[in-house]
């Protein structure tokens, strides 16, 4: 297991190895918070609640939203991709190293560094800048796991898309349509309270809203019972089982193209 | 006891046959045409430990494929294939403890990080203790000095520098065994002089088994005792390098620009080098590119000064070339019988 928090550690290093691109990250983040907060604003003129949500809850949920999407847009399907189209996968492979788990622990690596430029300065701002009411619950405890499991999913998706270089020249199709599903459907764009009756009841059975709206609800209604996390939690944890599994199964298919083509 | 034993492997691959353009494209996506290349074709070895191989063969003739198959990255389609009592394709993550590798065209090196973090990196995945570790990298320190490299990104070194960091890396766990992919490939003569040194001097002092693929035929002399050929997926010459010395070191080859080619100048040549130099002259002339013609000569036989004097008293040659034999070179003359 220390191998694979070196390389971790090592994708940490590499983040923080461009200090300016380090910088304009905090700075984008900062100008798109402020775009939120006045898109928002107006979106609520006049209004209270809408579909449920009161504006400091929605504007919680964008903000933090965004910044998880920032924390799980890995480019780890693109990075795969190039490693298995120009071969560099063997190196991998020579390597006493599970492939799945070496990504994984890469992609942590490379994505912690957003905690630092993004999601702290997100959080600051939201308290301090937007003077957001700190709402006190159970939720904020459950947050992390939640996340975390957020993350897991997302990877193995991305891992499996990766995977499907070993089949296709190139995955830029499938990873963008990958993207737009998950970005409307999970609820990373808009609360899927947003959505018809009808479409979130059909929302709830599938992987998505376990990346963005889960973890997002537990920030934006933390004070309900802890019983309701756990419930929230277990079914994360069961699309992660899920997910793995498939892309599991989808590797050992995969890596038998490998060995029959040669690379 | 043997490190590699190979008994009777092959390889094919299965290649869709291709159709131009735009609707052949499309029918390949429906195609079940299939074609069968055989990359191996029933290669028997053994391997001890301690030797260093040169495994040698033109473009294509199996060599790579040979290398991922015991390094456990293609699983062979028939044949026994042990490396340390085990099958590499069934232990991948087992065997590959004990082994080292180096691609010579791509690296193991994290491309962003300082030299040093790619290493320490390779040290918890490989589980080397921090005082191995130190010794090891204080011996490649003693032998090429690279202790200046260490706080540079992997993408700013030179290929030369790189490829000395990448072959530090494969020898870093003490493997049994490391593979040399082509390691000298695109490098000048000072720093091949310094790679070559720094793998005997890793195979005296540790014992090492070192498998080496390459194109170039200095390596082979320089590092190898022990010499293996293969070509379309067979093995044409296992054995002592010194036989097969004579043949790399005898030959030169003439490449010349002859005005005014055509076939009948060829023809020409053929004729008038037998007719001045007599029948074992051990001289071959090859047509390669479009206006080159090779003259391959066996300087045991006959003194490439002469060859090329009379050459150039009786055509009118524009362009001149002195090289070194090629494998292809090699490879032909094996065929020829050269070796019997």
């Amino acid at each position: 297991m220390r191998g694979y928090f070196a390389f971790l550690r090592g994708a940490m290093l590499v983040g923080v190895v461009y200090r300016l691109g380090f910088l304009f990250t905090i700075l984008g983040n900062i100008v798109y918070m402020i775009i939120a907060y006045f898109l928002w604003r107006s979106i609520y003129a006049g209004k209270e609640i809408l579909n449920g949500l009161t504006f400091d809850q929605a504007l919680l949920y964008i903000a933090l939203g965004s910044t998880i999407f920032i924390l799980l847009k890995t480019y780890t399907d693109w990075g795969m991709a190039e490693e298995i189209r120009s071969g560099t996968i063997s190196v991998y492979l020579t390597k006493p190293i599970d492939y799945q788990l070496y990504n994984l622990f890469s992609t942590i690596g490379f994505a912690s560094t957003s905690i630092l430029t993004v999601t702290l300065p997100t959080i600051f701002m939201l308290f301090f800048v937007f003077r957001i009411p700190f709402v006190l619950g159970a939720g904020y405890l459950f947050f992390p796991v939640s996340l975390l499991l957020a993350f897991i999913i997302n990877f193995n998706m991305d891992y499996a898309i990766g995977l499907s270089a070993f089949y296709t020249e190139s995955i830029w199709g499938i990873s963008t349509t990958k993207e737009i599903i998950v970005s409307v459907l999970s609820g990373a764009l808009l609360p899927l309270q947003f959505f018809p009756a009808a479409v979130q009841q059909v929302l709830m059975v599938l992987p998505f809203q376990a990346m963005f709206f889960t973890p997002l609800m537990m920030v934006t209604k933390p004070d309900q019972n802890a019983g309701v996390f756990l419930q929230m939690l277990a079914v994360q944890a069961l699309w992660a089982a899920v997910t793995y599994v498939a892309s599991r199964l989808l590797y050992n298919q995969a890596i038998k193209v490998l060995r029959v083509a040669g690379g | 006891m043997t490190l590699i034993h190979i008994q009777g492997l092959s390889k094919h691959f299965k290649i869709l046959n291709r159709h131009e353009g735009l609707k052949g494209a499309v029918r390949d996506l429906f195609s079940g045409d299939y074609r069968t290349v055989q990359a191996v074709d029933g290669i028997s070895l053994d391997i001890e430990p301690g030797e260093i191989v040169g495994y040698i063969g033109p473009n294509g003739a199996g060599k790579s494929t040979t290398i991922k198959m015991m390094t456990g990255i293609l699983k062979p389609s028939a044949g026994v294939l042990q490396v340390n009592g085990l099958v590499p394709y069934d232990n991948r993550i087992r065997q590959a403890m004990i082994m080292g590798v180096v691609f010579g065209q791509r690296t193991q090196l994290w491309w962003d990080l300082p030299v040093i973090e790619s290493f320490k990196i390779l040290k918890e995945i490989y589980k080397v203790d921090q005082k191995m570790f130190d010794e090891h990298l204080g011996m490649f320190h003693e032998l090429v000095g690279l202790k200046a490299l260490y706080s540079q990104q992997a993408r700013t070194l030179s290929l030369g520098q790189r490829m000395l960091c990448d072959i530090t890396a494969s020898f870093l766990h003490n493997p049994q065994v490391v593979f040399l992919d082509e390691p000298t490939i695109g490098l000048d003569v000072s720093i091949k002089a310094k790679i070559r040194s720094l793998i005997l001097e890793l195979n005296r002092t540790r014992n090492t088994t070192i498998i080496l693929t390459t194109h170039d035929l200095g390596d082979v002399e320089a590092l190898c005792r022990r010499i293996i050929i293969i070509d379309k997926g067979k093995i044409l010459y296992d054995g002592d390098i010194k036989k097969v010395n004579a043949l790399f070191g005898a030959y030169r080859t003439l490449k010349l620009q002859i005005k005014d080619y055509s076939e009948a100048t060829l023809a020409a040549l053929q004729d008038r080098l037998t007719g001045t130099f007599g029948a074992g002259h051990g001289i071959t002339i090859a047509q390669t590119e479009d206006c080159w013609t090779d003259v391959t000569i066996d300087q045991a036989r006959t003194p490439l000064a002469d060859v090329l004097a009379f050459i150039m008293t009786n055509f009118t040659v524009e362009d001149v070339r002195i090289v070194e034999i090629s494998m292809e070179n090699v490879v032909r003359k094996i065929y020829d019988g050269a070796l019997k």
